[in-house]
């Protein structure tokens, strides 16, 4: 009797335990809906105000839902180490660019760590590192290390400024973690505008001021680019959907898309931009301008007079004369003489000397300011700017001028990065789980509960009282630990309820089996308890370690599962056997029981 | 309320009739894995899923050539049963392009029906692949681990004979899978990570089931003759069998309810699940005892068993 006394304390204090922690959820729930329960929305502001502390703090530790019930974001990005690298690389021959390809390719298959595929593949063609990397005396290994420690910093840098950029956006408790060598997982909850965070994250923002060259040598220069076929000559473009639709214009010619203005403007119709564009990052398009040139196009379309629409060339000096790395301050503001939005910046004062310095020798002469390879503005300098600043017009709204703010002062990433795998889940697709979800844990709840009593009557009673302190030890362990619920997770709950009560089945039917051998009902109740243990121990354990592994292998959702299922499982070895026993004791010296009772 | 009260049931006199029965099962979903293969979902094959719902449900095929026309690549899908459809492309990195080339066009040529984008996910091809590794290596590490402890806690012939019989078990699954894949738009059974859940957890609950029955016979046969242990092992599979057949009735009653409830991206899992759950039940019986038996009939020396 008085190892119940102690198990009665212990079951006790878990339920407690368990209410006190599902309590905040509640108190959430109840806050939530008296807030929105108030007619107009002063009342509901002066309830806020007057509650404040007790609202947050109920929100701060109620159960928190997973994206896919409350609707954002799960992005996992890939910083492109192989472009820093290739940046890092001196020398770069045909045999460079062969090796770089086929290191492209297998990178491109796994989230293997860029620097190893590259050092294997070197070793392979027995081609030393240093003969491209850092210093020729370097052995292979000290190239590599180096290698790595430029991509973990560059891996840990875009970690640091996408957080930034994603802070000054204003996106409640984010999630950014680094994956592997190279991989970003990023979740954002209740997301409304996705094309700007993507675009805000994305965003390379890398700024540089070219010298824009004489007409003449443009002129020059596009007649000569013109003669290329527009489509890249081996493998076709690379499918994605704006080329994919924009693929149906025929044209074989660069020069049958690009035209020359009366005034020496060269443009090219907007249907053919991004055909454009692929074309003059091509290596046989470059090939044919001048030393240290290139072709850029604006950034925004330029309109006739019956509203076609055109983008500009410019034919620009490769190496930038300044690069954003000079800019310590961004503001978003309209301009003074047209209204437009427009981005002002200051310099620091390395930026500010050499400004002053290039502005001042190139006076009359034009400098594009080009945002991510795209011309913004190419102003003509009128005087020596002494103060370190400039401008950046020639921006489509004033929220696209506060994203390139943002990106501008939380500085430009290290290396491009690419989204590989987005899911984005509206809110009303995750209220609908919610209500899927719900409906499932009250049907499977209530079929399991009415089953075990029809199947055992009094113990399947016993039973069902403990299938409800697993529940709630299920839930208060999620909310304590700040575990999100997602579906695959509710899922997991309404799982566990059915075979959380495969412990009691276990015992039960060994009670049965005992009383039919003719012995008592205390006697076959402890002799079900103790033989049943090991069956139970055996299958508990083999479950856990499943629930484990998919916990360690799986991702997202599918973790929420294996994350329900475990605590279930573990706390069903308590509930089913510990609780179970408790109650029939105080069952059997209530005299509440007899042999019929197990059904 | 009693079932199978002093069930008496040969099952070991039976067992060529399921070594048969399983085979020929298994045969046929290998040849459907190897003709048909399967229907993977973009976790691992990579791609782009976009859900819409509309006001008023909308004809399948009129969708179809509307995404056709606004160049949209891909397949057109009823989702689940209310007025939401699945729009299938290859992997794109900008779905916001995607998204607004799908409401552009949905929303100019169906004016009548508003439709609303509920969710967008995309998976590009070298996560696919990782997903496809891990999953491969979690069945692996699964039934390492699980042969590991049983053979501990038994010995190597249960351990064995339970890790066929989970075998058994997901190739099963996975035949139906191949077999049914993408016949019913009620659930298109696609592979995908909820799926390999799904296996995991065949898999924990296929060695429950066997262990509760080894259990039996652990505790039955020490200090027996050879010469009864078909007897026992019959008798075991007759005394476990009410318990084997509740749980897995409680479980599948659950898995039932979020069959029909839990709305259609948790539907495969819990087709999964129930089958899964129907066959483990029934390799433990037909196939993980009689394998053992078999075995120890041509190994000759009698079983020493570890563990209580």
């Amino acid at each position: 009797m008085k190892n119940n006394t102690f198990k009665l304390i212990l079951i006790a204090v878990v339920a407690l335990v368990s209410v006190w922690s599902i309590w905040p959820t509640y108190r959430d729930y109840a806050l939530t809906k008296k807030l929105n329960s108030f007619d107009s929305r002063a009342d509901s502001l002066k309830f806020a105000l007057d509650h404040r502390e007790e609202i947050e703090q109920a929100h701060d530790k109620s159960l928190k839902l997973g994206l896919d019930l409350k609707g954002g974001m799960h992005l996992v990005m890939e910083v492109d180490i192989l472009d820093l690298i290739e940046q890092k690389a001196w020398n770069k021959d045909e045999n460079f660019n062969r090796i770089m390809d086929s290191v492209r390719q297998r990178a491109g298959e796994s989230n293997e760590n860029v620097v190893n595929i590259l050092a294997a593949e070197f070793r392979k063609k027995n081609i030393k590192l240093s003969r491209y990397f850092y210093d020729v005396r370097d052995s292979d290994q000290e190239v590599i290390s180096k290698l790595n420690a430029e991509a973990q910093d560059a891996l840990i840098r875009a970690k640091e400024i996408i957080r930034n950029r994603i802070d000054q956006y204003g996106v409640a408790e984010p999630v950014i973690q680094t994956q592997g060598s190279r991989r970003l997982i990023i979740e954002l909850s209740g997301v409304t505008d996705e094309a700007r965070v993507r675009r805000l994250l994305m965003g390379t923002a890398k700024l540089e001021f070219k010298l824009v060259k004489e007409p003449q040598q443009l002129l020059r220069a596009v007649e000569r680019v013109g003669t290329v076929s527009l489509q890249a000559p081996s493998r076709p473009a690379q499918a994605d959907s704006a080329q994919a639709s924009a693929g149906e214009v025929v044209a074989k010619k660069l020069s049958e898309v690009i035209g020359v203005m009366p005034n020496g403007q060269v443009f090219t119709p907007a249907y053919a931009h991004d055909l454009v564009a692929a074309a003059l990052k091509r290596d046989d398009v470059n090939a044919l301008l001048p030393q240290d040139t290139q072709l850029l196009l604006s950034a925004k379309p330029e309109q006739t007079a019956n509203g076609e629409k055109y983008y500009l060339l410019y034919l620009v000096q490769k190496t930038p004369e300044l690069t954003g790395g000079v800019i310590t301050e961004a503001k978003a503001t309209f301009s003074s003489q047209d209204s437009q939005p427009e981005v002002l910046m200051s310099m620091n004062d390395e930026g500010t000397s050499k400004w002053a310095r290039i502005t001042g020798a190139n006076i009359g002469k034009q400098i594009a300011i080009v945002l991510d390879g795209a011309v913004y503005s190419a102003p003509v300098v009128q005087s020596r700017i002494p103060s370190g600043n400039s401008v950046i017009n020639g921006i489509g709204s004033l929220e696209e001028a506060k994203d390139l703010e943002i990106i501008l002062k939380a500085g430009s990433l290290p290396a491009p990065v690419r989204i590989i795998e987005e899911r984005t889940i509206g809110p009303s697709l995750g209220s609908d789980y919610i209500r899927d979800g719900l409906l499932s844990v009250t049907w499977g709840f209530t079929a399991v509960v009415i089953f075990m009593i029809i199947y055992y009557n009094k113990a399947g009673i016993a039973a069902d009282l403990a299938l409800v302190l697993n529940i709630l030890i299920v839930i208060s362990v999620l909310a304590g630990f700040s575990a999100a619920l997602t579906l695959p997770g509710i899922a997991g709950i309404v799982l566990t309820m059915g075979m959380a009560v495969d412990a009691n089945v276990l015992i039960y039917e060994r009670i049965r089996e005992e009383l039919a051998d003719g012995k008592s009902l205390k006697m076959a109740i402890d002799a079900g308890y103790n033989k049943a243990f090991s069956s139970i121990l055996d299958s508990h354990v083999t479950t856990l370690a499943a629930a484990f592994l998919l916990y360690v292998y799986g991702v997202g959702p599918v973790q929420g599962f294996a994350v329900t299922l475990m605590i279930g499982t573990a706390a069903s070895l308590f509930t089913a056997i510990v609780v179970t026993k408790v109650l029939f004791d105080m069952f059997l010296d209530s005299k509440l029981m007899n042999d019929k009772s197990f059904g | 309320m009693r079932l199978f009260q002093k069930s008496n049931i040969n099952f070991m006199g039976h067992r060529k009739i399921a070594y048969v029965f399983s085979t020929v099962l298994i045969l046929v979903g290998l040849v459907s894995l190897f003709v048909r293969g399967l229907n993977y979902g973009i976790d691992f094959k990579g791609g782009s899923e976009v859900v819409i719902r509309f006001e008023q449900s909308a004809d399948v095929g009129t969708v179809r050539s509307i995404m056709r026309g606004a160049g949209v690549k891909g397949s057109v899908k009823q989702y689940g049963m209310d007025r939401s459809l699945l729009i299938k492309t290859d992997f794109q990195g900008d779905t916001s392009t995607l998204k607004s080339l799908i409401s552009n066009s949905l929303a100019t040529q169906l004016p009548s029906n508003p439709a609303e984008i509920l969710s967008i996910q995309a998976v590009g091809p070298s996560i696919a692949s990782d997903m496809k590794m891990s999953a491969l290596k979690a069945l692996a590490a699964a039934l390492i681990g699980i042969l590991l402890y049983v053979s501990i806690r038994f010995e190597i012939k249960f351990a064995a004979a339970g890790v066929v019989a989970i075998f058994h078990d997901v190739l099963m699954v996975l035949g139906l899978f191949s077999l049914l894949g993408g016949i019913f738009d009620y659930m298109p059974l696609e592979v995908d990570q909820s799926i390999i859940a799904a296996f995991l957890t065949i898999a924990g609950y296929s060695i429950t089931d066997t262990v509760v029955v080894y259990d039996r016979i652990r505790e039955r046969i020490r200090g027996q003759k050879p010469s009864d242990y078909e007897r026992i092992f019959n008798e075991s599979l007759n005394q476990t069998l009410s318990r084997t057949v509740i749980t897995s009735g409680t479980t599948m009653l659950t898995v039932l309810v979020l069959f029909f409830f839990a709305g259609p991206a948790i539907r495969g899992f819990a087709f999964a699940m129930f089958t899964g759950i129907l066959v483990g039940t029934y390799s433990s019986i037909f196939v993980a005892a009689p394998i053992v038996f078999d075995w120890q009939r041509r190994a000759k020396n009698p079983i020493k068993l570890k563990g209580a």
